[in-house]
């Protein structure tokens, strides 16, 4: 019995750990596709739609708008969201509490609502400037995974030592970045990347605020697969699998994926 | 107990150039409560002086103010003759040594002690040479390359100390820096302590709830209540002339007797107590309600000469014994009252339930207004 059930666990993990990665799998095989329709398995192997990416200049472009994006938005929540996330945790704003479950809940409404929304409040203050625009919406759409991770963070972090740091001659700043911003860093690392990633691939709140010129990768693909549904899109995807990993190797040996996990 | 080797000889209280710390008339509120109430305290150069006082009492509030981490919502700070009231936390160079160390767990323990040194742009050779010179005075030269968190309770209070003190401040704080040792240790780190900031001659702030620490340590002890100052005095001022009942009691162990003041004069007034007639020195208006406060240890077993002692009849309660000192309590007829006393040698016949006469002199009792008696 113990036996059959210790075999069916086995079972069971495979069968999610293969749910998981087939796809991605598929992805890489047909983006080494020699054919032309997105064909699986795949008739025979290339690397022509590794070579056609060169000339996608829309897709290259949305991939270099996302990542912009991604970045820029991730790094204005880590700045916002560390000092609220400070005024929080040190009770320097009233209703704290309230402030903390807002800010760092995933967002309550659907993206679409919010979307809308920044389509019409963006009308509405005369903000035209659809990189801007985006910009501001995916700074809200990154804050909660911040929030949460340096709030955790800060939760186990003894503001002490940032007063100790101030009587040894360090301005308030000054000892937030030497003290506090190294003893987070994990919260950082392990929030950025999730908010990096949040931003990367939204879809749903990108959608009303993107123009023909300005579209986010997400859009582009979607219109890729419309309209011609070749394998450039694998092979775009299987580069996006390489830099995540690439990503997750470079966090591991900066604060170790352990202490990322554990945040 | 170790009061009487605290007792420090007059010429090193004469050294302390007075004023070196001015505290004025410092009032600090949160919202309604008022933590400080127009508290003044002046400490003289290379002073220790303790701040004692039951917790919530506002001491560590009085030691964020003169840090500069909190602002008082009244009244000026002075260190040195210069006004820091308005000047930011980390121009005040002024060192802390914290409750829980606050050691950063991201340095080594050198680094942790150059932290200081590197913000203050002291350049690196001599940064290194004034770390190696820090870790020496807090016998720690073997550990200068540990992570913090791999060190034991006293020797990050080691730490903290050496790295408060390596950037020459002006003046040291320190917040409870034993709370969180065993009680050997505690000793020790206090003997050690006090050895290392008089060689240094550093003005030192001491806080601490523990008298017993506050006595071994301290120059001079300000006694704190409910955000004033009770007591401001040495160690043998504040255990055996203390100024207020509540100082009496918060110091040491005390015997206390109420009673009323049925007359008096030349300066010794006679109280009405429910262990007999009492004098002791004092002013009193007759018919003031009026405590009787006497140390244990000042109280004797037998008779005295009736013009020097009080000498009063009770029944013994309790014995417990110290080895070195038994205690007595007596029973007490009235709630609020305590007769104990302290005894070296004990008579063998003493036992609960026994009779039993006690003397101390006139000089050793002090009278303090009842309180919460409005009849003065
Ligand atoms: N930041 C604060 N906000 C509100 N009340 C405070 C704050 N800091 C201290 N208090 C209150 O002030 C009183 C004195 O606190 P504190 O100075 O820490 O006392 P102690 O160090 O003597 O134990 C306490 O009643 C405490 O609750
Ligand atoms: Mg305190």
């Amino acid at each position: 019995m113990a036996l059959f059930g210790s075999l069916f666990c086995r079972l069971v993990l495979g069968l999610v750990i293969a749910f998981l990665f087939l796809p991605i799998l598929i992805v890489l095989t047909v983006s080494f596709s020699s054919s032309a329709v997105f064909a699986f398995p795949p008739p025979g192997f290339s690397l022509r739609w590794y070579a056609s990416l060169g000339k996608a200049d829309s897709m290259l472009q949305a991939v270099w708008l996302s990542t912009q994006i991604a970045a820029l938005s991730t790094a204005i929540s880590l700045v916002l969201g560390t000092l609220c996330a400070i005024a929080i945790t040190r009770g320097m704003i009233p209703g704290a509490k309230a402030v903390a479950t807002f800010m760092a809940s995933p967002l309550m409404l659907p993206g679409l609502v919010l979307g809308i929304a920044f389509l019409q409040a963006a009308r509405d203050f005369g903000l035209r400037d659809t990189y801007s625009t985006l910009l501001i919406a995916h700074v809200v759409i990154t804050m909660p995974f911040i929030m949460r991770t340096v709030l955790a963070s800060l939760s186990l972090f003894d503001f002490a030592m940032v007063d100790a740091a101030r009587m040894l001659g360090r301005s308030y700043p000054a000892a937030l970045w030497t003290v506090l911003v190294p003893n987070i860093l994990p919260g950082f690392v392990s929030g950025g990347l999730f908010a990096f990633i949040a931003s990367f691939d939204n879809y749903p709140v990108s959608i009303f605020l993107v123009d023909v010129r300005t579209k986010t990768l997400p859009i582009q693909l979607l219109n890729q697969v419309e309209m011609s549904p070749d394998p450039t899109v694998a092979a775009i995807s299987a580069l996006l699998i390489l830099g995540t990993i690439a990503a997750l190797i470079v966090c591991d040996r900066l604060v170790g994926l352990k202490r990322m996990a554990s945040i | 107990m170790s009061q009487q080797a605290t007792a420090l000889p007059p010429a090193a209280e004469a050294q302390h150039e007075p004023g070196y710390l001015a505290v004025s008339n410092v009032t600090k509120r949160f919202g309604a409560a008022t933590v400080l109430d127009s508290l003044s305290l002046s400490v003289g150069r290379a002073e220790f002086v303790s701040l004692l006082g039951p917790s919530g009492c506002g001491k560590t509030t009085l030691l964020r103010l003169i840090a500069g981490l909190l602002a008082p919502d009244q009244g000026a700070i002075e260190v040195g003759g210069r006004d820091l009231t308005r000047v930011a936390a980390h121009r005040r160079n002024i060192g802390v040594v914290f409750q829980n160390y606050a050691l950063f767990p991201h340095l080594t323990v050198a680094e942790n002690i150059a932290y200081g040194l590197r913000a203050k742009g002291v350049p690196k050779g001599e940064q290194a040479k004034k770390v190696a010179d820090a870790l020496g005075l807090v016998r720690m030269e073997a550990f200068a390359d540990r992570a913090v968190t791999a060190l034991s309770g006293g020797q990050q209070q080691r730490i903290a100390v050496a790295r408060a003190v390596v950037v020459e401040p002006s003046l040291l704080l320190l917040d409870e820096p034993f709370s969180a040792l065993d009680r050997k240790l505690r000793e020790t780190m206090q003997i050690e302590l006090r050895h290392i900031l008089r060689n240094l001659g550093i003005t030192s702030i001491f806080v601490t709830h523990d008298q017993d620490e506050a006595l071994v340590m301290s120059d001079r002890i300000a006694v704190m209540n409910e955000g004033r100052i009770e007591h401001l005095g040495t160690p043998s001022e504040v255990y055996a002339r203390p100024k207020s009942l509540y100082t009496m009691e918060f110091v040491g162990q005390s015997s206390r007797i109420g009673g009323v003041v049925t007359g008096g004069r030349d300066g010794i007034v006679e109280i009405d107590t429910p262990f007999g007639l009492v004098r002791a020195p004092g002013h009193f208006l007759t018919g003031s309600k009026v405590v009787v406060g006497v140390r244990p240890e000042a109280i004797a077993a037998g008779e005295g000469p009736a013009g020097e002692y009080n000498t009063v009849r009770g029944t013994v309660a309790e014995v417990i014994y110290f080895g070195s000192r038994t205690l007595l309590h007596f029973r007490t007829a009235r709630e609020g009252d305590r007769l104990h006393v302290e005894l070296n040698r004990l008579p063998d016949t003493v036992a609960p339930g026994v009779e039993m006469t006690v003397r101390w002199r006139l000089d050793d009792s002090r009278v303090f207004p009842a309180p919460g008696g409005a009849d003065r």
